[in-house]
């Protein structure tokens, strides 16, 4: 009777640190939207590279477990294995080596031979700020404002770097919105595109691009590192990096070392990064009210970006002469989705002028977004960290 | 050579630029809070009251005291040194050692060969392992009261805005803790008061963002001419049809009719023709920049 009684006990016990039995809702929630993410990555092609990672981070991150056991299992517990690679995300190390590796897999040589398109890439910067001023007046504190404001400058690196210097408590909400919009960028901007834009402006034809000549290519990243991270050294760390490994690719003389930053080195650091974020979404932590607000303003901020972009496109053709006008169609690449934002000019091209090919053209305001939206990372830590 | 005095010209602005800042910087070790009469406050291990000296490490980075020394005599440098090898004296960014200035420098690596003297100024000064570099050094004014304290308002900030010592009689006695208590973000507490609504951030960033990138623009807008002119040089040095398209803005199909003509009538081939040349551009239609596979996988809905 007495081993009997001790079995039940024990199953007792055993069945206390179960899933199932630690499981609430918000842990099937989260298991839910992680099986989407999978779902959207496989089916849809929607950045595979970051929603499967994100996506069974998600999984890996809810399934329940007893937390007073001190198992060391989640995330958030000290010394757990989990905890020890959501170091990098805390710490914010590895949003720099991301961009070291899209450094050294970056060609700027559109934004080169036609430098007005870094505008563009300025003027996208808008979507930061106003989704900053939103955030304002939905009550988020100012440094909590942007963090969540910088989920517009679309760039998932630089949106976890910001906030987790900002504002930690958010860091999984803004993560994943700014990975989230960056997957659905194909159907968030091309609505906007078409009713921002003329029938005339969209078939505008630009000049072929000149030749960009390998000693500009050179100069490029020692004089952007130079002039960006003088006006504003906190964006050093994402900045540095960047400029860094750019001059890898261009230098011409470190061929392993830029493939090293631009194969195993960022992927290793994409798995690790994309896993942990996704794991960080516990639903005990994630599920507030302030993550629907920040899912909320991050897709206003995406909207706003690709609006500011094309609007700043066609108030630079005021100035321009008929053979150097810009297509609009170009103005939602200032977000730093490289290459998703820049494709979809191509895409929405194509459809008014089946012999436009805008893709080249878009590269430029795209690469000077992932410049953009780190120097204003930048500016708000400055001001705000 | 005018592209050597304009790169001269950009060096010199942003050297002068960069000389622009007079801002007196704070030591890296300062001495932060000092109180020379104890008679209620703070207790050492030994259970006695005297007057103590705060030490605070203004880095980023942890840095040991080991090997320096501490002196209230300007003619002594090396009147305390402060023992090497103690874990106790490497201070982490951004906190505070405290000397006991007891007399007694057997009672451990924190009791200082000396006391302060409340009738008279204070100086003490803090050097470095050589025993000559000054690294910091503060004057107690005579007359303190017991258990109060001389230092800066807030921790390492020593110099004021016009670069004079700021030190002033303290609020609160914070032995080995911040001597301003700061509840919030000084800088998110301003914004909420000053800019509430996030206009102004909004214009200053924008202004800083365009701003950075507009240099970049001009930079490479003037390096583009520059890389172009030289191209054309190079070009119209070879004496190729290419030097003839750089010069002139005529499309290729032009330029080709033209050679062909003068071919033609350099040969003296046909004085009559007998046919219609059509001159076709050769297209190559695909690209890399027009493949589907380049583009999005499925259209947007």
């Amino acid at each position: 009777m007495n081993t009997l009684i001790s079995l039940t006990d024990n199953l007792r016990t055993f069945w206390s640190y179960t899933g199932f039995y630690n499981a609430e809702p918000g842990h099937l929630v989260m298991i839910l939207i992680g099986l989407v993410f999978i779902y959207l990555a496989i089916t849809k092609e929607y950045e595979p590279l970051l929603l499967i990672p994100i996506g069974f981070g998600i999984l890996v991150g809810n399934i329940p477990f007893n937390e007073a056991a001190n198992l060391q299992v989640g995330i958030y517990e000290e010394g757990s294995v989990l905890n020890i690679l959501y170091q990098g995300v805390v710490q914010g190390w590895y949003p720099p080596l991301i961009f070291l590796g899209i450094g050294a897999m970056t060609d700027f040589s559109a934004l080169i031979a036609n430098p007005k398109l870094i505008l563009i890439g300025a003027a996208a910067q808008f979507g930061i700020f106003g989704a900053y001023i939103i955030a304002l007046q939905l009550g988020f504190a100012p440094n909590e404002a942007g963090a969540i404001g910088i989920i517009g400058g679309a760039d998932g690196p630089t949106a976890i770097f910001t906030t987790s210097k900002l504002a930690p408590h958010l860091l999984g909400a803004v993560a994943i919105s700014a990975y989230s919009y960056m997957a659905l960028v194909p159907v968030i901007q091309p609505p906007f595109m078409r009713l921002l834009t003329t029938q005339k402006e969209r078939v505008i034809k630009m000049k072929t691009p000149r030749v960009v000549s390998q000693t500009e290519k050179i100069l490029f990243p020692i004089m952007g590192m130079l002039l960006t991270t003088f006006l504003v050294p906190s964006g050093l760390p994402l900045l540095g990096m960047l400029f860094f490994g750019n001059l890898l690719k261009e230098s011409g003389v470190t061929r392993r070392l830029a493939e090293t930053a631009r194969g195993p080195l960022i992927d290793t650091i994409t798995i690790l990064l994309g896993f942990t974020v996704g794991a960080s979404t516990q639903a005990t932590t994630f599920l507030r009210v302030e993550s629907v607000k920040v899912f909320a303003i991050g897709a206003l901020s995406f909207v706003i970006a690709t609006c500011t972009g094309i609007l700043f496109v066609k108030f630079l053709n005021l100035f321009l002469s008929n053979e150097k006008k810009i297509n609009p169609l170009i103005g939602n690449s200032g977000v730093s989705a490289v290459p998703d934002s820049a494709r979809i000019s191509q895409t929405i091209g194509l459809e008014y002028d089946p012999a436009n090919y805008l893709l080249m053209h878009a590269m430029g305001p795209n690469v000077a977004g992932v410049i953009g939206s780190a120097v204003a990372a930048g500016i708000l830590l400055g001001f705000l960290y | 050579m005018r592209i050597i005095k304009r790169i001269i010209f950009l060096f010199a602005t942003v050297a002068l630029l960069s000389g622009c800042s007079t801002q007196v910087k704070n030591p890296e070790w300062v001495i932060n809070e000092v109180m020379v009469v104890n008679e209620t406050n703070f207790v050492d291990d030994f259970g006695q009251r005297h007057g103590w000296i705060e030490i605070y490490n203004n880095t980023a980075k942890t840095m040991d005291l080991g090997g320096r020394f501490l002196t209230n005599d300007r003619n002594n440098p090396k009147k305390y040194p402060i023992p090497r090898g103690d874990v106790l004296t490497r201070i982490k960014p951004h906190q505070h050692a405290l000397f006991w200035a007891d007399g007694n420098p057997f009672n451990g690596t924190f009791h200082l060969n000396f006391e302060l003297d409340p009738t008279k100024d204070n100086w003490i000064g803090l050097y470095d392992n050589d025993g000559k570099k000054l690294l910091d050094e503060i004057i107690i004014p005579a007359g303190m009261l017991a258990d109060q304290t001389f230092g800066y308002a807030q921790d390492g900030i020593k110099y004021n805005e016009t670069g004079t010592a700021s030190g002033v009689l303290l609020e609160r006695v914070t032995p080995s803790s911040n001597n301003a208590i700061l509840e919030e973000n000084p800088k998110v507490v301003s914004l909420q008061e000053d800019d509430p609504l996030g206009g102004l951030l909004t214009v200053t960033s924008m202004l800083v963002v365009f701003f950075g990138l507009i240099a970049l623009y001009f930079f490479f807008k003037l390096s583009g001419n520059i890389a172009k002119s030289m191209t054309q040089k190079k070009v119209a040095q070879s004496g190729t049809l290419s030097a003839v398209r750089s010069h002139s803005h005529l499309s290729g199909e032009v330029l080709a009719a033209i050679a062909a003509a003068i071919h033609e009538m350099k040969e003296d081939q046909h004085d009559i023709e007998s046919t219609i040349l059509t001159i076709h551009q050769v297209k190559r239609n695909f690209s890399p920049w027009s493949t589907k596979r380049q583009s999005l996988r499925e259209l947007p809905r």
